[in-house]
């Protein structure tokens, strides 16, 4: 009976009524909004830098990763390629030398990476190939010493297709050597940091140059399914024991960073809005009570607990949240499915988020965790905030209810 | 132990601090069961002051005051309304009724909250609306009904938890003629037929002139008692 008082109550001030469930209405929907977009940024962020540059998971020499000397090759190149090409769970991999060395035009010189690949690999690997906006493919010329640099460099040096820019590398007894290569194609990716400092080249060239065991410095793959990630990677570090082997949170800070955050910046998100809920809905219960002072003195006169008379405030106050909080989840639901295939264009307002590897076209992510969480946090909220007005509906004295109008 | 109802000494200030009111200055009363009194007096004289104290719902400044037996004032708060619900049925003169519950709904109510079984408040509803004459109005919510037929609903809901008395605070003052002289019929058919104690305040000379006993206050105090022969 409680719940049947409770449930006709709501309909009693229809505007106050329609007042806290617009709010919570509203509030969930934003929480899921806010929630996806966040979601799906970071993702975006996570799988961009995961499909052109870091892939999955990364083999490397112990030391290379913090020195990034030459000498620290894999001596084993062969086997671990031979190791990983046998394995189903791996997509695609690719063999990088990577030399750490000079670009030289007429206007100047900059330090770069300089990464000897093998074309096919790092086409099936990355799709280096589908991201160059002038000329062509490592494997479309037969060019010698062929070089891809990204746009910004390109802009940044005055280099042009057929430009020939000299690169200085190291060889593995410490010398250098210099070596001109020409320009055959431009590649845009997205991530300005990346592009400015890296180009590539054919492994063959380099290995040639080099004049060393060309041993490559790092094998990096893609595996089909994100779950076998641990799998094959304490597979391989079984397997070469002398080499390190890493996925793509440990190599890659930020990422790691970013998807640890993701969490914190959320529930501060998530406080704010129900912060602000509390207090719409603690005001307009407190009107709700003050206006049936009589009444509620009446019910405590004719043998209503206190405790009952609490319940009931509180029961009312989350039958509001959750007439309305399923209507803002779907309306969330509706608008992330919306902006989940269609993409939420940010290109007004974040032209510089491109250089730190961020697109401009967000993909909200729907997860089903984050529907939980707001459903949780609602309740919470709705519970909260019935707490104060119902403490002073218990207050009240009968006697109330005995005085005339 | 055959009264009812025991007032001994009542005082009730209020304000004592600021500008005290003396709104019942030493009231002595007895009720027996079955009895069927008005309390009158001018405005201001004290009676919604002692039938609030009389119902727990106010403590007095001095004096007690027991129900059958019981000196209410031992009685915690919580005690307090659980005695209420047992033993004493409230009809208001306004806000009587839950609005959002129809008449039977709210005579149901007390039953609901003494726990009593489905059954047992199915038929006691139907029983008790009858006996104030809206068997066919038990689906309408207060808003729906007349003045009149409010309180009749009231009177049903008073009685449903089968209280030992029945106090009503000027409970015919918002109610036409014809409506008060019909609630009046049915309290005074209850009070013989099922020997329902009540206890009702009125300024209105028609409900008076059916009590079987007039206590009139004045100014704070008891000035006469007279028991009606019949
Ligand atoms: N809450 C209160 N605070 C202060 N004074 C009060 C309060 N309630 C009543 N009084 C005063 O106590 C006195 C008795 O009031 P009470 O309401 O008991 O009279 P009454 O006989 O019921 O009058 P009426 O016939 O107008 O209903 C009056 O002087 C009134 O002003
Ligand atoms: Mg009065």
């Amino acid at each position: 009976m409680i719940f049947k008082i409770a449930w006709r109550n709501i309909w009693r001030s229809k505007i106050r009524s329609f007042t806290v469930m617009a709010s919570v209405l509203v509030g969930v929907w934003a929480l899921i909004f806010v929630l996806s977009f966040t979601a799906g940024f970071i993702n975006s962020y996570i799988s961009s830098a995961i499909e052109n540059e870091i892939s999955h998971i990364q083999v490397h020499h112990p030391k290379f990763m913090d020195e990034k000397e030459v000498q620290y090759t894999l001596k084993n190149t062969t086997s671990i390629v031979d190791n990983i090409s046998k394995n189903a769970m791996v997509k695609a991999f690719s063999t990088r030398i990577i030399n750490s060395g000079m670009l030289a035009t007429a206007r100047g010189s900059r330090g770069i990476q300089i990464r000897g690949i093998n074309p096919q690999e790092e086409a099936n690997l990355t799709r280096l190939n589908e991201k160059l906006t002038e000329g062509v493919y490592l494997d479309a010329t037969k060019s010698r010493n062929a070089l891809l640099v990204s746009r910004r460099l390109a802009d940044k040096m005055k280099l042009k297709l057929k430009s020939k820019p000299v690169l200085s590398l190291q060889k593995e007894d410490g010398t250098s050597i210099s070596a001109a290569f020409k320009v055959v194609g431009i590649y845009e990716l997205g991530n300005a940091l990346f592009e400015e400092t890296n180009v590539f080249v054919r492994q063959s060239d380099l290995s040639r140059l080099m004049e060393g065991e060309h041993n490559t410095h790092e094998v990096a793959l893609l595996l089909n399914n994100m779950e076998d990630l641990d799998t094959v990677k304490n597979g391989l570090a079984a397997t070469f024991p002398e080499t390190l082997v890493q996925n793509y949170k440990e190599i890659s800070p930020n990422v790691n960073l970013y998807e640890s955050q993701m969490g914190g910046s959320t529930y501060v998100i998530i406080f704010i809005v129900m912060l602000a809920l509390i207090f719409g809905i603690i005001n307009t219960m407190l009107m709700a009570v003050l206006e049936r002072t009589k009444e509620l003195g009446m019910l405590m006169a004719i043998g209503m607990k206190r405790g009952q008379v609490f319940s009931m405030i509180v029961v009312e106050t989350v039958f509001l949240a959750m007439i309305s909080a399923p209507i803002g989840l779907l309306l969330g639901f509706l608008t992330v499915s919306y902006y989940s295939s269609n993409g939420f264009d940010l290109s007004a307002y974040g032209k510089g988020m491109e250089k730190f590897g961020f697109s401009d076209q967000v993909y909200l992510s729907l997860d089903v965790s984050s529907f939980i969480t707001v459903t949780v946090a609602v309740a919470i909220t709705a519970v909260l905030a019935s707490l104060y007005p119902a403490f002073k509906a218990t207050r009240l004295k009968p006697v109330d209810a005995m005085s005339t109008v | 132990m055959d009264k009812v109802i025991k007032v001994q000494g009542v005082t009730k200030t209020y304000n004592p601090d600021t500008i005290p009111v003396h709104a019942l200055r030493g009231v002595n009363l007895e009720i027996e069961p079955g009895e069927f009194t008005a309390l009158v007096g001018p405005s201001g004289s004290g009676k919604t002051t002692l039938l609030n104290a009389i119902g727990g719902l106010d403590t007095p400044t001095g004096g007690s005051i027991t129900i059958r037996g019981q000196d209410i004032a031992k009685l915690s708060d919580s005690a307090m309304i659980e005695f209420r619900k047992q033993y004493i049925g409230f009809v208001f003169q306004a806000y009587n009724l839950i609005p959002v519950l129809t008449a039977k709904e709210n005579v149901e109510f007390v039953m609901l909250l003494q726990g009593k079984s489905q059954e047992e408040r199915a038929t006691r509803v139907k029983e008790l609306l009858k006996a104030v004459g809206l068997e066919d109005q038990i689906d309408r919510r207060p808003a729906q009904l007349s003045g009149g037929q409010q309180q009749r609903v009231a009177v049903a809901r008073a009685l449903a938890s089968k209280p030992m008395f029945i106090l009503a605070d000027e409970p015919t003052a918002n109610l036409d003629s014809k409506s008060t002289a019909n609630l009046l019929d049915i309290m005074a058919k209850l009070n013989k037929e099922e020997n329902i104690t009540f206890l009702f305040s009125t300024h209105d000379q028609r409900v008076i002139d059916r009590a079987r006993r007039i206590v009139t206050l004045e100014d704070g105090q008891i000035i006469s008692d007279e028991t009606i022969a019949s």
